[in-house]
């Protein structure tokens, strides 16, 4: 994190990155698929599958998938929160996080993809939609460079706003600590899976979180809420991890449920290691397509 | 060590200051900032192990200061006692008031009230006076020391003391003791110049009474006893702790004579803090048997019950009452009343069985009662023999000479006349009885009746018709009446008189000899048919009545007069058996006094008569006086405002007790501001940072 530039940042860790994807031979995820509907008027007759009808008597229409490129939006979390870290255990999880980010965004312009930014903390702050221009990636970093100044973070809210504004099926990807209830959650995630987005997870946390390793007692402040806690870390740390492992472990259960990859990062790791372990991850169609059969199979 | 003003010491509260603070201080100073807190608990204050020593002595300097900060207020001395000061100190006088009445005998209060004399005698000092009166229904002056000597004095106040061994019988007067004792204090005053020069004043006058201030204690002498200023009176209370008590007594029948069978009644009264409401009655027999009977008496309660007509019959002697907590008073002694013969002789012609003479409704007038035989004997006016004895002797005819002699006699020797004047006759015998020569009597020729007017209801024979339901006398008719002329002046009282003017009913030579002008025979007047007669008669006969009916139960400490069971005849001495075998007997002229309960025999010459002696029921009343009682009283409890030479002397008595207090609260003082000099240096030390803070 010592180049300042969110750009130069992003190029950097892409550049490192890239040399070592031709020795993946799993790459893309900018496909395509196509699925049957009964045609219903109003529909485009262009679409309407001819030899089926002609087979079947029947009217489908067949849809495909955008053949477009890949529509990519990023939503990243400008709460209080993300602001932990910035001292000598690690850099700030929102540093880290927009900078995956930043990096992210500049491989798939690359790629010649479209992409999009959200930022929220409690509510939506800033929607840029996913574009394929030319000035796209600048106004993109230009907006994560800006500082995060928000306050608590209500992840669900935000996420319901946005399903309303992200318009055309794409991919979501997520960044944000989810430090927070998981109550509404799901509902909220299942919002863009069940539109058929290709929702994945970035879970960024500072080790000091993971380990909470403090040594002298404190008065702990929340920098969300601003409430303080007067604690002797040593006595809190397990009842802490415990908490804390159950609510990965919940977040885990859930991610899963709705076919959600997710990636628990910490800001001590190297940002190429965990774009290529994003990359590498399977899309998480097979889940999406299965969920919908199984959705038609019911009705 | 004491204090002058002990409530200062409250301020020791202000130690939770101190320590509430350092409490407060152990809190962490560094904040830290952490992306949530939903995974964290609030833990207990952690404890900074480093700091602690200094602030340990920081706490028990700051502590300590203010420790001593409140001592310092409450002004801590010791009163120092100088052998040599000792001689100079105030002369105090005590005077001792110990409770020897019955209601002591429970459980330990004796022992506990000696107790009590002797802490005041470890109270003395040297030159003191004390004064040791022991009361019941009387007080008893057992020592008196007027310079405290130490030990010999204590030693000489202890024989006295040893020779009471046991308390009495007799009721608590304690109200007569406390201005008794009241009295002797003030009236033993000695002047200014009276004093020897190497002679203290005394300082104090104090009455300490030792009891246990039950509630039959009567205190009425108190009321209106003005008390001298100076003196202060303490009471203490001993038995405190009262489990209640049940006692007995007897119900005194109202009037022993009218009531035709008079069963003895008994009240049975149990204390509000009885400890049951089930006790058991019983009666001892001469023959030693013994009867019983439950008797349900809630506590705070009392129940009268009546002598079972089987109990009656078998020479009861003693009753008694089980169940309570105090035994002293459970023991009742009995003895029976006899009946007595009242002897009433008419003098005149009338035939017994003549309803229109004046004997037949005499004799029907008196009724045979339980305690009373009337017997009426009728005599002739013209009988030559003798006159009999008789409580009463009602003329109804002229009287020859020798009979007139003889009750003219009788009348100076105390016997009660009642004179019906009904002829003119009889003018001579009531001019001899009255000592006047020239008594005429005229018959008063009318053809209406006459009615009675100007009753003299205050004497007291006539007393009984003094209630405003009964002094109507105008249904009361007279046909016939007489008047009686050349009556003395004087000696003469006039109870009623017709309304034409004469008198109607006369009393002469002291009240005994009474005279009608109008009888109650039908002929004369409706008197004998009216309501008035028989409690007038009655009420001639009252005197005679009283002495026959004379209760032979007394309780102890009373006056028993001897002669009157033998008709107030002393008859050459008595002599009295006390209870108990082997006592020994008393000789006694008329005065008895029943020193204990029990029953005693009176025996003159020929004759012998039982009396029963018990306990004062009101020493049956063992709760406590309520202190209230004794201020409304005037009872000196705190000293009371003295005039203001007095209080000079208080003044200089003070302040020479104030010579011989040792304070210590300057050293106090000076310790509190080392104290805080070092909290200072301390906390400035503790404040400077021991390293160097790192600054993230």
């Amino acid at each position: 994190m010592e180049i300042s530039s969110l750009s130069l940042r992003a190029r950097a860790v892409v550049e490192g990155f890239m040399s070592g994807l031709h020795r993946s031979p799993r790459t893309g995820f900018s496909t395509e698929f196509t699925e049957y509907r009964q045609y219903s008027p109003g529909d485009d007759v262009r679409f309407l599958d001819w030899k089926v009808m002609a087979r079947t008597d029947r009217e489908f229409i067949k849809k495909f998938e955008d053949e477009t490129n890949l529509r990519c939006t990023f939503m990243v979390d400008f709460s209080k929160s993300m602001e932990f870290g910035g001292d000598d255990a690690g850099v700030k999880k929102s540093d880290y996080g927009r900078t995956f980010a930043a990096s992210l965004s500049w491989f798939l312009t690359q790629q010649r993809d479209a992409v999009g930014l959200a930022t929220f903390d409690r509510d939506v702050r800033e929607f840029i939609p996913p574009r394929y221009r030319q000035d796209q990636l600048k106004t993109i970093l230009g907006r994560l460079e800006t500082q995060p100044a928000g306050n608590a973070t209500d992840l669900c809210q935000a996420l319901e706003k946005l399903a309303s504004l992200v318009g055309k099926r794409g991919m979501i990807v997520l960044v944000s600590d989810f430090l927070s209830p998981l109550d509404e959650m799901e509902r909220c995630l299942s919002l863009f899976t069940a539109a058929g987005h290709d929702v994945r997870a970035v879970q960024v946390l500072h080790p000091r979180e993971v380990d909470f390793d403090f040594e002298d007692a404190a008065i702990f402040e929340d920098m969300e809420s601003g409430r303080n806690l007067i604690l002797d870390p040593g006595m809190a740390r397990e009842a802490y991890q415990q908490k804390y492992n159950a609510h990965n472990a919940a977040l885990d259960a859930m991610f899963s449920a709705q076919g959600i990859p997710g990636f628990r990062v910490t800001t001590t790791e190297p940002l190429e290691r965990v774009l290529q372990r994003f990359l590498e991850e399977r899309p998480a169609r097979a889940v999406v397509r299965q969920r919908r059969s199984n959705a038609r199979n019911a009705a | 060590m004491s204090f002058l003003t002990p409530l200062y010491l409250l301020g020791a509260l202000g130690l939770a200051i101190p320590i509430i603070l350092h409490l407060l201080h152990d809190r962490p100073k560094n904040k830290q900032e952490f992306g949530s807190l939903m995974f964290l608990d609030k833990t207990k204050p952690p404890v900074d192990r480093k700091r602690r020593p200094t602030h340990l002595l920081l706490l028990l300097l700051r502590c300590l200061a203010l420790l001593l900060l409140a001592f310092v207020f409450a002004r801590p001395f010791v009163t120092v006692d100088d052998p040599a000061d000792a001689a100079l100190r105030d002369r105090q006088w005590i005077t001792v008031l110990l409770d020897r009445s019955a209601s002591m005998q429970r459980a330990d209060l004796w022992a506990q009230a000696k107790a009590g004399v002797q802490t005041t005698l470890g109270q003395l000092g040297p030159g003191d006076r004390f004064t040791l009166i022991a009361y019941d229904d009387s007080t008893e002056l057992l020592a008196e020391v007027q310079s405290w000597l130490g030990s010999s004095s204590g030693a000489e106040v202890n024989a006295q003391l040893e020779r009471l061994a046991k308390p009495g019988f007799g009721g608590s007067n304690l109200g007569q003791a406390l201005v008794l004792a009241g009295e002797s204090i003030e009236g033993d005053e000695p002047g200014a110049d009276e004093l020897e020069t190497d002679e203290q004043p005394l300082a104090r006058r104090e009455i300490i009474v030792i009891s246990d201030l039950q509630k039959g204690s009567r205190l009425g002498d108190m009321q209106g006893y003005e008390w001298p200023t100076g003196i202060k009176v303490r009471l203490e209370q001993i038995g405190e702790d009262d489990q209640g008590n049940a006692g007995i007594e007897q119900v005194a029948s109202r009037s022993p004579w009218a009531a035709a069978e008079a069963v003895p009644s008994f009240r049975i009264s149990n204390s509000v803090s009885g400890i049951g409401d089930e006790l058991e009655f019983l009666a001892h027999t001469t023959a030693g048997e013994t009867l019983s009977q439950k008797v349900h008496v809630p506590p705070g309660r009392s129940r009268v019950v009546e002598l079972p007509g089987e109990w009656a019959d078998k020479s009861v002697e003693r009753l008694a009452i089980r169940g309570d907590a105090a035994e002293f008073d459970n023991q009742f002694h009995f003895a029976q009343n006899r009946q007595q013969t009242v002897r009433i002789v008419y003098i005149g012609e009338d035939k017994p069985n003549d309803a229109e003479g004046s004997l037949f409704y005499l004799a029907s007038a008196f009724q045979q009662s339980s305690t009373l035989d009337f017997q009426v004997e009728a005599v002739s006016g013209k009988s030559s023999g003798p006159l009999p004895e008789a409580d009463l002797f009602v003329i109804g005819d002229a009287v020859d000479d020798s009979l007139a002699q003889a009750l003219g006699q009788a009348i100076e020797g105390g016997a009660t006349v009642l004179m019906v004047v009904q002829s003119s006759g009889q003018a001579a015998n009531l001019g001899q009885w009255l000592g006047a020569d020239g008594v005429v009597i005229r018959d008063i020729a009318s053809s209406d009746y006459a009615l009675l007017q100007s009753l003299k209801l205050d004497h007291p024979v006539l007393a009984v018709f003094r209630d405003a339901r009964f002094s109507d006398f105008t249904n009361l008719h007279f046909w016939k009446h007489r008047e009686l002329q050349n009556l003395p002046d004087e000696g003469i009282d006039v109870l009623a008189r017709f309304d034409s003017g004469p008198p109607a009913w006369l009393a002469a030579r002291r009240g005994r000899l009474l005279v009608m002008t109008s009888g109650w025979k039908p002929g004369d007047s409706q008197l004998a048919l009216s309501t008035k007669f028989i409690p007038l008669l009655y009420s001639i006969l009252q005197p005679v009545l009283e002495g026959k009916t004379q209760s032979r139960q007394f309780v102890v400490g009373s006056e028993v007069d001897v002669t009157r069971f033998n008709n107030d005849q002393a008859g050459g001495g008595v002599t009295v058996m006390p209870p108990g075998d082997g006592a020994a007997a008393i000789s006694v002229d008329t005065i008895f006094t029943p020193p204990a309960p029990g029953l005693y025999t009176a025996k003159g010459a020929g004759w012998s008569e039982t009396f029963a002696v018990n306990l004062k029921a009101a020493e049956s009343r063992t709760e406590p006086i309520v202190m209230d009682q004794f201020k409304k009283l005037g009872l000196p409890m705190t000293d009371l405002v003295a005039s203001p030479g007095e209080i000079a002397a208080a003044a200089a008595a003070a302040e020479k007790t104030e010579a011989h207090r040792r304070e210590y609260w300057q050293w106090a003082l000076a310790a509190v501001l080392l104290f805080v000099t070092l909290e200072t240096v301390l906390a400035a030390r503790g404040s400077r940072p021991a390293e160097p803070v790192m600054i993230t």
